[in-house]
């Protein structure tokens, strides 16, 4: 059980800057997911974390140590890598067991303790398979069985679900998570699928062009996120610019939109009058009767049933879009003018930032 | 595909030149072996079995046999460790660089044996400037004769296949993944460890391609060792073109080359079978 | 430390690659009497003496000859049997490829006394025709190879979508595959050109009574002499493979055409 501490880390790849100041903490025990886009430098991180990069700025701590000048192999940090990186001329066991037969583990315990890492995968028969002769799922086991049997202080993903199909992607993300948290083992997990970081993780790292963005639990992400980029990457939302008026007493702003005054909450430091952002996710708006108190009259532009939902797009009479979620039993249909309420506990108010 | 015949029309010029000038050639060659001897013409009318008693139970012939295998072990011994830090430096760079290195592996292959040969003979001979080198650092006293003898033989050959067993190898290279030897880095091995458990037996297709190819064609090298080894050490090669073109005995000669091939293709059969666990777990 | 030592292996071994050509470029250009590496003074006159002696000028010129109709011939049926291997099904085209490449697999000497028997049995035995297709032969696969190598960056997308627009098989072939094709045609002629230029052990069991090709006739000068004479015939092949390599590496690009 380790605590890893990560400081102001900088890597400058030519002329662009591929991190920029990167400060993250992973407690003992904890799954810290490094969310972004392609090219945010989330890789980058896991890459310097791991020792394959040499990073040109910051430190990396392991419970208080710095490792940052420690050769990877000198670190134990288990690394599951994206495309599993098995070595194909070994078997199941042979892949396995390849960092104890490193450190010279005895044979007679690294038998025992391949058979343990093995079930802990729940993978266990195909010992003397190679890894060609192995399903995507299988090989997927394996390279985190063989990250885990050698009891890291750290393990690393990187993208460990990109490569299979979406129903083995649900049952191995469970997997990851219930091994990482039967072994206690802190995490940290590359991804670019905000729902695997939101399932998965203890806190969140959204990050933006080599910087976090925002560094907080799933639901303080999704929730309350600290700019539109965040609000956006971490789920649908309807981002409308708007300029609060003043502060509500409990310490909210009073913000106008569509005609009327919306008591909402937001991040700390904006002030009335300037320009920000207000977050309506799609479950903050329900459609009403256009006559009802305070609705706000919106066109109905389009409907998607989805099963659970009726997918809805609608404009305002600025011409302002929406996208919101209505029941599904409803006989909204295009053309038909409604009443919008907005449920002000899921709206959130947000400083503009340039995306 | 209504198309496709007239495609495949297209290759039998060549399956024809290949048929009629390589296939059927090396069927002479094994027929020719049983023919009978004759004076005064290449060789007479009948069929026989003695040149294969002849060759086999002489130890002039069997001893140039031995040699010429041992010598090309030795030869593709020398390349393989020669070629392997070259692959390996090639496999590592990247642009710019790259090509200038390959060129400098490549290049040699398209100067013919004979000039490349003919290169050590300037370098070694007596007065030439390995051996003022030599002499200036005070390494010799007087001018070392290597020219005709069965090192500079090899030498030369191992010069002359380098690429053969480069270019095999630093493909096999280039296909193992980096991430594999970073996978093999965090569960902790060392840079030689990983060289070792990771990269070596990867490499090895390209091992086995290049050794094959590097021990058929030094079995049967004929120039290098009649221009530098000179008429002291009697290699296979030699020895058939002696009979061919010297005495006129085509049966006989070609009885020898069926041999020298036939040797040849039991050693690299050998060698793939031995190799064959390994080929298995490595192929691409 | 360790990264020095590797470096200073390297060098070694690259020196050893190198060196002896640059000893046969260096050594021809000598203004001294004598075979010296570095070379007395710098000057062209042992290429004069070369292009003055009668019997290098004759090989010379055969070997021009000779390496020419390879090339002609080697690169029209290189490109037919390079078209047909793409027409191929991977499983075939991998077995087709093998069997186009034996020539250079094989021991050179083995094909050389096959033929010579061969080549003797259909009346061709010590004729220039005979010489020449054997020269054909040998450099058929280096050939093949490159026009491969070239064709198997044209995109199959492209021959389907010339079809699309209404031109047929040939004219698919003139318009879309043949300029594409081309670089690696040059190639596939230079390295035939090479390739038959170098030949020895092929001319030797094989050559026409009383013609030499410019390596025969090196071999025998550098058995009885040695003088820079024999140094500016080779450093003739040298130049050839470097203009070879540039040629090749600015048409289709080093690693693609070996």
């Amino acid at each position: 059980m380790t605590q890893i501490d990560i400081i102001g880390l900088t890597k400058r790849y030519g002329t662009t800057l591929a991190l920029d100041g990167v400060t993250l903490q992973a407690r003992e025990g904890e799954l810290v997911s490094l969310l972004g886009p392609s090219g945010c430098g989330k890789t980058t991180t896991l890459r310097c974390i791991a020792g394959f990069m040499d990073p040109d700025g910051g430190d990396i701590l392991a419970d208080g140590a710095s490792v940052t000048d420690l050769p990877p192999q000198r670190r134990d940090f288990g690394v599951v890598f994206q495309n599993y990186a098995l070595f194909p001329h070994l078997t199941v066991f042979e892949n396995v067991a390849y960092g104890l037969g490193v450190r010279r583990v005895p044979k007679a315990e690294q038998r025992t303790r391949v058979a343990e890492a093995l079930a802990m995968v729940r993978l266990q028969g195909l010992e003397d398979r190679l890894p060609r002769a192995l399903s995507g799922g299988q090989q997927q086991r394996v390279a985190l069985a063989r990250a885990l049997v050698i009891r890291p202080r750290l393990l690393l993903l990187d993208e460990p679900l990109a490569n299979l199909d979406a129903r083995l992607r649900e049952e191995v993300r469970w997997l990851i998570r219930d091994v990482q948290q039967r072994a206690r083992i802190t995490a940290f997990y590359v991804t670019h699928d905000q729902a695997e970081a939101m399932a998965l993780s203890d806190r969140i790292a959204v990050m933006k062009a080599g910087r976090v963005a925002q560094f907080a639990t799933p639901r303080e992400i999704y929730q309350r996120p600290a700019e539109a980029y965040v609000a956006r990457f971490t789920g649908e939302a309807n981002i409308i610019p708007v300029r609060p008026r003043d502060r509500t007493a409990g310490g909210g702003f009073h913000v106008p939109f569509g005609g009327v005054v919306l008591p909402v909450s937001g991040v700390e430091g904006i002030r009335p009058g300037d320009a920000a952002m207000l977050m309506l996710r799609p479950e903050a708006l329900s459609i009403t009767d256009p006559g009802a108190p305070d609705a706000i009259p919106a066109l109905v532009l389009g409907a998607a049933f989805l099963g659970a939902a009726l997918a809805c797009e609608v404009s305002l009479a600025d011409g302002m879009r929406l996208r919101l979620q209505a029941s599904p039993h409803g006989t909204v249909q295009p053309g038909m003018t409604v009443g919008l309420a907005v449920d002000t506990a899921h709206a959130w108010l947000m400083p503009d930032i340039p995306q | 595909m209504k198309r496709l015949l007239p495609r495949l029309l297209l290759g039998l010029p060549a399956v024809a030149l290949l048929t009629l000038f390589f296939v059927l050639p090396y069927v002479e060659m094994v027929a020719m072996s049983f023919r009978a001897p004759a004076f005064g013409q290449p060789f007479g009318s009948g069929h026989t079995l003695m040149h294969y008693g002849r060759a086999l139970g002489d130890p002039l012939y069997t001893g140039a046999l031995v040699r010429s295998l041992l010598t090309g072990a030795l030869i593709t011994a020398l390349c393989l460790l020669v070629s392997f830090p070259l692959a390996l430096h090639l496999s590592r760079l990247q642009g710019r660089w790259h090509v200038v290195f390959y060129a400098c592996i490549v290049s040699p292959l398209l100067i013919g044996v004979l000039v490349r040969n003919f290169g050590w003979m300037v370098l070694v001979a007596v007065d030439g400037p390995f051996n003022r080198w030599a002499m200036a650092a005070g390494l010799i006293e007087r001018p070392v004769r290597v020219l005709f003898t069965q090192g500079i033989v090899v030498m030369a050959l191992v010069h002359v296949f380098t690429p053969f067993m480069v270019l095999p190898i630093a493909t096999a290279l280039r296909n193992v993944r980096p991430e594999l030897r970073e996978a093999s880095a965090s569960l902790g091995a060392g840079a030689f460890e990983t060289f070792r458990r990771v990269t070596l037996p990867l490499s090895f297709p390209g091992v086995q391609a290049g050794v094959t190819l590097v021990f058929v064609l030094s079995v049967a090298a004929y120039v290098t060792p009649a221009l530098l080894g000179g008429q002291g050490i009697a290699y296979m090669p030699a020895v058939v073109v002696r009979e061919l073109i010297g005495s006129f005995a085509w049966p006989f000669g070609a009885a020898l080359a069926v041999i020298m091939a036939a040797s040849t293709l039991a050693v690299v059969t050998v060698f793939t079978l031995a190799t064959h666990r390994l080929a298995e777990r490595t192929r691409a | 430390m360790s990264r020095a030592l590797s470096a200073a292996v390297l060098g070694v071994i690259y020196a050893f690659l190198l060196l002896p050509l640059v000893a046969v470029v260096a050594a021809s250009l000598t203004a001294g009497e004598l075979m010296r590496v570095p070379p007395e003074g710098l000057s062209l006159k042992w290429f004069q003496r070369f292009l003055a002696s009668e019997t290098f000028r004759e090989a010379l010129l055969l070997s021009l000859q000779v390496a020419l109709t390879t090339v002609v011939v080697t690169v029209v049926l290189a490109t037919l049997a390079a078209l047909c291997h793409r027409a191929l099904s991977r499983r075939l085209a991998a077995s087709f490829r093998l069997a186009m490449t034996l020539p250079l697999l094989l021991p050179e000497l083995l094909t050389a006394i096959g033929l010579l028997f061969f080549l003797n049995s259909i009346g061709l035995g010590k004729t220039l025709t005979g010489l020449q297709v054997a020269h054909v032969v040998i450099a058929f696969p280096f050939a093949f190879l490159a026009i491969v190598a070239a064709l198997e960056q044209v995109d199959p997308a492209m021959e389907e979508a010339s079809a699309s627009l209404g031109a047929g098989g040939f004219e698919t072939f003139r318009r879309v595959l043949l300029p594409l094709a081309r670089p690696g045609m040059l190639t596939g002629g230079l390295f035939a050109f090479i390739v038959s230029f170098d030949m020895f052990t092929i001319s030797l069991l094989l050559k026409p009574v009383g013609g030499n090709t410019l390596p025969l006739a090196l071999f025998d000068f550098l058995t009885y002499d040695f003088d820079p004479t024999a140094a500016a015939a080779a450093t003739l092949s040298v130049l050839f493979a470097v203009i070879g390599v540039v040629a090749i590496e600015r048409m289709v690009g080093l690693r693609r055409a070996f």
